[in-house]
């Protein structure tokens, strides 16, 4: 049959005309309906506007047969994922059943599968380097990740930026200056959590669902602490020092980073739980306080991940005083920076004048870090043995009361 | 003897910094990046840039150290919009947990539940490189283009969503995880030397394809729960997707002499890979599990696959659509033949 005869059977008119408009070769729509097309899926193959040689090489073969294996792929097949708390609704934890729930402590794929899919011959390897469960995991990171969804909150909207009322003009600067600080410090931790989302292998795929949010939630602090700086008739003030997260970037495997950052992960919790006591407004007492309870989510992955590590790796244990000591040294160096702490000092004392009460009350809030931290090892199960003496000294007991 | 720490004079230096009083203002959006863009805060071409991990606008510290090497200019990263895009990502973000109906999931037969499931299956592989790769760059934005660095962690944690919510799909319904996917052209993504051939290739091609993937997700999600998920995702792939066309944009009509070296990226990563770096749609699994979802069943293949070539056709008219947008025009006429064939 050719073109231009009458038309008969499933080839209408109409059809013959768009193949014609689209420069289709003459016969192809008969070809094609005698290799078992059905008229709809020729007339669909029209109706997409296939280009002639794109049509040849679609039609003028058999229908494509569909292999279908992969449907039988040896995977476990009738997982129906139950919601254990309808008002969390289906979390990351909910689907960790069966054997999509099993981390294996040596993850042993080292391209970008699915953990629990089926493995496909032949795949790159990707570069991952952790392949340990013990170096990144514990067994909360899905609900914490499932948490800090549900507790997100938006700094342009969520913070009563209409009521900031002027302020005397170095409490404001002394605002501005701990906003500054903190701003750069949040902003540097993300970036330096963030270069080793990479590192991580697809075994433990639940954890870094968790780091990114941590990097979203640190995102949102140093966004809300530069709006706060820049929304009152202040400024940013001196860069942060960079003593401690220039550490961070050296470290040299994520254990260490891990324990590097235990430091001041720990020490600025207690500072943002405390931080009411600077605050000048209801603004800076809710940032300080939503700041506070997404770094609770982080602080107890820490506290978690490195118990469980040092149980998994106890060879590993001494090795950790050096990390530890590493950041004690330079948190210490950083606390007596004056940029740092002149701030503290006149917010918690009021004024200049009344400086030695803040300063009082600046050590009395170091010493309270410093417990809360060595609290925090404890819940770890870790003892330093030798806490660095700049730390150390805030736990002393002053025979009398500063002037 | 005092055992307190000793208590050296106030130096309050730190006081004298502030030659701008600043006072942004709050606009109908809240106190957004753009509101704060003001003064000797805002962003600019010219700043004296020191690779530490300052953020634009503070004064330097004689003393900082530098923590590695930095773009050292404005334009080597920088997205007009990249503000408005991480404000709206803020206001936009949304739960796979709860604003995914999946209780609007039902038994399907058999055969359509295992291609959903293929398909989630690839996607939540392919979604998991998407937040890898930003966090790479991080480190090397500088501080005076936060705002770059800050979409870039909205970007980290939409992508996590995406990686989460496929997931939970394929297994919410009766199903599992199934075939491992192609994986072609997912390195290209990792493998990138530049910021620009990064984003080039992850947020305009990558994720563009992606993204005319779930724009016709109301074909291919057989239940509304699907439809929803694809929905939700390509509101979030369409940022990604501004950040990376805004950004090639402004790298073209800045540094005009690059335009041949992008094209060289485009042709390593459109030769290498029928997905561009967004996993294989044409590899086995996928090709057939979609086809099996646009055509509505296996034993309506065949118009699956008509549907499916509509969608190569849509991939690669929208791919040379955002290119041109971006000032790339000429991409059409040195298309890779694996793409062209569908570019008419
Ligand atoms: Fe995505
Ligand atoms: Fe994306």
């Amino acid at each position: 049959m050719a073109e231009g005869e009458p038309t008969e059977g499933p080839i209408t008119a109409e059809m013959r005309a768009a193949a014609q408009a689209l420069g289709w070769e003459e016969g192809l729509l008969e070809r094609a309906i005698d290799w078992g097309y059905s008229p709809r899926t020729v007339v669909s193959a029209l109706g997409t506007k296939l280009a002639p040689a794109q049509a040849k090489s679609f039609l003028d073969r058999e229908p494509l047969k569909p292999d279908l294996t992969w449907m039988d792929a040896p995977t476990e097949w009738g997982v129906r994922a139950e919601q254990a708390d309808a008002d969390m609704g289906l979390t990351v934890g909910d689907i960790m059943v069966g054997s999509y729930g099993e981390i294996p402590d040596l993850w042993t794929d080292r391209t970008e599968i699915a953990r629990g899919s089926n493995p496909q011959l032949g795949q790159e390897d990707m570069g991952y380097t952790i392949f340990e469960k013990a170096v990144v995991w514990t067994d909360s990171v899905a609900d914490l990740y499932e948490r800090a969804i549900r507790d997100r909150w938006a700094p342009a909207t969520d913070l009563g930026w209409r009521s900031l009322e002027a302020l005397p003009d170095e409490v404001e600067k002394a605002i501005c200056q701990v906003m500054t600080e903190h701003s750069e410090r949040a902003y540097a931790e993300a970036s330096v959590l963030g270069r080793w989302l990479p590192e991580i292998s697809y075994g433990f795929v639940e954890m870094k669902l968790f780091m990114s949010s941590v990097i979203y939630d640190l995102a949102r602090h140093a966004e809300a602490f530069r709006k706060r700086a820049l929304s009152n008739g202040g400024g940013l003030g001196l860069q942060a020092p960079t003593d401690l997260i220039r550490g961070a970037s050296e470290a040299r495997t994520y254990p260490e980073l891990m324990a590097y950052l235990f430091v001041q992960d720990s020490a600025f919790l207690t500072f943002f739980r405390h931080a009411g006591d600077i605050a000048q407004n209801q603004l800076e007492r809710d940032l300080y306080a939503l700041v506070a309870s997404d770094r609770e989510r982080l602080m107890e992955y820490q506290v978690e991940r490195f118990e469980a590590f040092l149980l998994a790796m106890p060879d590993r244990r001494e090795e950790q005083q050096r990390y530890l000591a590493k950041a004690e040294v330079r948190l210490a160096r950083e606390w007596n920076d004056p940029a740092v702490r002149e701030p503290l000092i006149l917010l918690l004392g009021g004024s200049r004048e009344n400086a030695a009460a803040g300063e009082a009350a600046l050590t009395a809030l170091r010493r309270r870090q410093v417990e809360e931290y060595l609290g925090h090892l404890d819940k770890a199960g870790f003892i330093r043995s030798r806490l660095h003496s700049g730390l150390a000294v805030y736990l002393e007991e002053p025979e009398t009361a500063p002037a | 003897m005092s055992a307190a720490p000793t208590t050296p004079e106030l130096d309050l230096s730190w006081l004298d910094l502030y030659d701008d009083p600043t006072s942004a203002e709050p606009t109908k959006k809240g106190l957004t990046l753009d509101a704060i863009d003001i003064g000797d805060y805002a962003s600019q071409e010219d700043l004296p840039r020191d690779m530490t991990p300052r953020l634009r606008g503070a004064t330097a510290r004689e003393d900082a150290h530098r923590m590695g090497l930095t773009y050292n200019t404005k334009h080597d990263v920088w997205a007009d919009q990249c503000r408005s895009l991480y404000e709206e990502a803020v206001q936009r973000q949304w739960s796979s947990a709860r604003d995914i109906p999946w209780d609007t999931l039902k038994e399907l037969p058999d055969e359509k539940e295992r291609a959903m499931c293929q398909v989630a299956t690839m996607l939540a592989e392919v979604e998991f490189i998407a937040g890898d790769v930003p966090g790479q760059w991080l480190p090397h934005i500088s501080g005076d283009e936060f705002e770059v660095g800050l979409f870039l962690m909205s970007q980290i944690m939409d992508e996590a969503r995406h990686t989460d919510v496929f997931r939970k799909r394929a297994l919410a319904n009766g199903g599992g995880l199934l075939q491992q996917g192609a994986g072609l052209g997912l390195r290209n993504l990792i493998e990138a030397q530049d910021f620009t051939e990064m984003s080039v290739l992850m947020h305009v091609q990558a994720e563009g394809f992606v993204q005319s993937m779930f724009r016709m997700g109301e074909l291919i999600g057989p239940t509304q729960a699907d439809k929803r998920i694809f929905r939700m995702a390509a509101q979030d792939e369409s940022r990604h997707l501004a950040f990376g066309v805004m950004h090639l944009k402004h790298v073209l009509s800045e540094t005009p002499e690059r335009r041949e070296e992008i094209h060289h990226y485009l042709d390593k990563a459109e030769d290498r890979s029928a997905g561009g770096g967004s996993g294989d749609v044409t590899f086995p699994p996928v090709f057939e599990s979609l086809c099996i979802l646009l055509g509505g069943g296996k034993d309506r293949f065949d118009e699956g696959v008509a549907k499916f070539l509509l969608l190569r056709r849509r991939q690669v008219k929208e791919y040379l659509h955002r290119l041109d947008v971006a000032g790339l025009g000429d991409r059409r006429e040195r298309l890779g033949s694996a793409l062209a064939q569908y570019a008419n």
